[in-house]
């Protein structure tokens, strides 16, 4: 018998009201599980991203001084000088810029001079000679700094020459292709040339926020010193990064009387703050989901509830003619299972929709047609478990309904 | 055909224990067709509802087609209730949702008959019971004596050897009640037992013998009118006339 006339199809043609509304809210929970799906993925996958540093040995720490004399370049070598002997302390680097956190610069880099060529947007990382080892970032080919090159300009003697970089692999990539990086000129700025010396593995520097171009990185050799402020950022051995926080902080307090440690970070907690955003999104669209799936699953109940209590006469009836308690179950199953696919289809389209709209509007990635199969088996497995029990229920209905009840 | 011996059924609420059935024995024989009555509350509609499976009783035993049905599972009682007994209500108890045609369709798919079979058994009881041109109407565009007529046309489409009527006519008028009547005539005219519970004597004058419950025991038995057992035909008509 064709599916149009199956009596499931017209009892529910009959009365559609609470099944269309059912549907509906299946598609739209459907469109809603899918897309957030894909978005959480998205997130977890770039929070799961390497940083390419140690985060759990790895602080820093503001210091800025409140006289007009303060010279940056003793302060932080006495800082450095005793940082380097204090006992649990790994290396220590006086930077500007702190990894994983938006307290940093960005320079434009190119092959070209800026207003001739394509350039990029790079996180720009003064260290000193020290500041790799501190990082804890091998180089992958070239050199490290050496001290003697290490520039200090001041605002009396301004210095806008750099001379030597070192850069990340993802940088060097993204500017020669797969052309050696290493000894080529580049432009930072507006500025005279640069050789690049060394290229490090990739590490998240500061300013990007954990985002598409995360690993691109310039170090320049330089002490900057025309801030009234420094940042020294200290890695420890294993485990000893707390006390000698603690440490380094009362030290650096008493030692200068002008000196105040300003915030201290530790990676990871910058780290944690980084992704903030893409955390408190993938919990709020779970949370979401969830509900949504919780209240799929409310409407699918209810309307099987109140099924079971409109038709206990036809039910009785049912069992009266042979039907058996699995028949009912069935009956039940069956008719939210056509449910479930008109508001699956419906879904389908819908997700499809939202998701082309996010990719054009928020330009995420196209929809994986993988997240609507799971999406609506997800939602048929859901939805047939809600209907369970007002099923169970029906079932139980016994067949003297039919000549007890007028 | 049914065999009860002893069969009492006892209602149990907190309060009150109702012995609806008590030491009732009946026995009707392949064929044949009897009339059930007797006051409300006698037990009428317990002693129908015992001998179509959809209640159990509490002691005696109860054999139907040969069959003891007492201990039977859930699922074998809903096997016999499909394969050997059709039952017509007082309230007709048509599928409200469905049309005639798919009300008559519900035993036979229950049954798991083939599509061809089915729609040709639906085609035959609604001929035999003058509804072929309303196999599309749905139960509320159809009159009390249709809907019974359907109600018919489904309990036998599956061909069943009983046939149990609860006061088939209690909600119709006298015409269409004679109707219905002369059906059931028809089908155990077929070969089919027929147990009909009525308030009405003169319907109950046309069934072979009459069975009187009160308070759910068999008061007594009111031998076959001439005129009925003369009428019928059939194998059955040995077997019955051994009452
Ligand atoms: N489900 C039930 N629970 C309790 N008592 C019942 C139930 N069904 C019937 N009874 C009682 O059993 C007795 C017989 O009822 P019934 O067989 O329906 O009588 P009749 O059909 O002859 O009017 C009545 O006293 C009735 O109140
Ligand atoms: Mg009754």
């Amino acid at each position: 018998m064709a599916l149009t006339s199956h009596p499931l199809l017209s009892a529910l043609r009959r009365n559609p009201t609470g099944a269309v509304l059912i549907a509906l809210q299946i598609g739209i929970t459907l469109a809603i599980l899918v897309n957030a799906a894909a978005i959480v993925t998205h997130a977890l996958q770039k929070m799961d991203r390497p940083t390419g540093l140690d985060t759990r040995d790895t602080f820093a720490m503001e210091v800025a001084d409140l006289s007009r004399q303060f010279n940056v370049y003793s302060a932080s070598s006495a800082d450095l000088a005793y940082l380097r002997h204090l006992p649990g302390v790994a290396a220590a680097s006086v930077i500007v810029g702190i990894p994983l956190t938006d307290d940093g610069g960005t320079t434009t880099v190119g092959r070209l001079p800026e207003s001739q060529g394509p350039t990029i947007t790079s996180a720009y990382l003064p260290v000193d000679q020290q500041g790799l080892r501190t990082l804890d970032v091998p180089l992958v080919a070239g050199r490290d700094f050496r001290a003697s090159e290490i520039r200090v300009p001041t605002v009396a003697h301004p210095d806008p020459r750099i001379g030597i970089v070192i850069v990340t692999q993802a940088l060097a990539n993204a500017l020669f292709a797969h052309r050696s990086a290493l000894g080529q000129s580049i432009y930072l700025g507006g500025r005279t040339p640069s050789t690049i010396i060394g290229i490090t593995r990739n590490f998240m520097g500061p300013q990007l926020g954990g985002g598409e171009h995360a690993y691109d990185t310039v170090l320049v050799p330089e002490i900057v010193t025309q801030y009234a402020a420094y940042d020294l950022l200290v890695r420890t051995q294993p485990g000893k990064r707390a006390v000698v926080l603690r440490e380094a902080k009362r030290h650096i307090d008493a030692a200068d009387q002008n000196a105040v440690v300003g915030y201290t970070w530790t990676l990871s907690h910058a780290k944690y703050r980084m992704y903030s955003g893409l955390r408190n999104l993938a919990v709020f669209l779970s949370f979401l989901t969830l509900v949504m799936l919780v209240l799929c699953c409310l409407g699918i109940f209810g309307l099987g509830t109140f099924n079971v209590v409109t038709r206990t006469r036809q039910i009785g009836i049912r069992r009266a003619l042979g039907a058996r308690r699995r028949d009912i179950v069935t009956l039940f199953l069956a008719e939210n299972a056509i449910t479930v696919s008109a508001g699956a289809i419906f879904g389908c389209f819908l997700a499809l929709g939202i998701g082309q709209w996010l990719t054009t509007h928020d330009g995420l990635a196209r929809l994986d047609p993988w997240y609507l199969l799971v999406g609506v088996a997800v939602l048929a497995l859901t939805s047939q478990l809600a209907v369970w029990q007002p099923a169970r229920r029906a079932a139980r209905i016994p067949p003297a309904v039919a000549t007890r009840t007028i | 055909m049914l065999e009860m011996h002893n069969i009492s059924k006892i209602y149990r609420t907190d309060l009150i224990e109702t012995h609806a059935l008590r030491e009732f024995s009946l026995q009707v024989a392949a064929g044949e067709f009897i009339a059930v009555s007797g006051p409300s509350g006698s037990g009428k509609t317990t002693f129908l509802n015992v001998a179509g499976l959809l209640e159990t009783f509490d002691s005696g035993t109860y054999k139907l087609d040969g069959q003891d049905i007492r201990g039977l599972s859930d699922n074998a009682r809903s096997r016999i209730r499909n394969e050997k007994i059709g039952f017509v209500f007082q309230s007709f108890n048509l599928i409200p949702d469905l049309d005639i045609f798919d009300n008559v369709d519900v035993p036979l798919r229950y049954r798991g008959m083939k599509a061809a079979e089915r729609t040709a058994r639906i085609a035959n009881s609604l001929e035999l019971v003058g509804l072929s041109s309303r196999m599309r109407h749905l139960p509320a565009q159809l009159s009390g004596g249709q809907q019974q007529r359907a109600a018919i046309a489904r309990a036998i489409a599956g061909d069943p050897a009983l046939i149990l009527a609860d006061e088939p006519t209690g909600n119709l008028d006298s015409l269409m009640a004679r109707q219905i009547m002369d059906l059931l005539e028809k089908i155990n005219s077929m070969g089919t037992t027929v147990v009909l519970v009525t308030h009405d004597p003169e319907l109950a004058r046309r069934a072979e013998r009459n069975i009187h419950i009160i308070d759910g025991l068999v008061a007594d038995t009111v031998p076959a009118s001439g005129a009925r057992r003369r009428e019928r035909q059939g194998p059955a008509h040995a077997e019955s006339a051994t009452d």
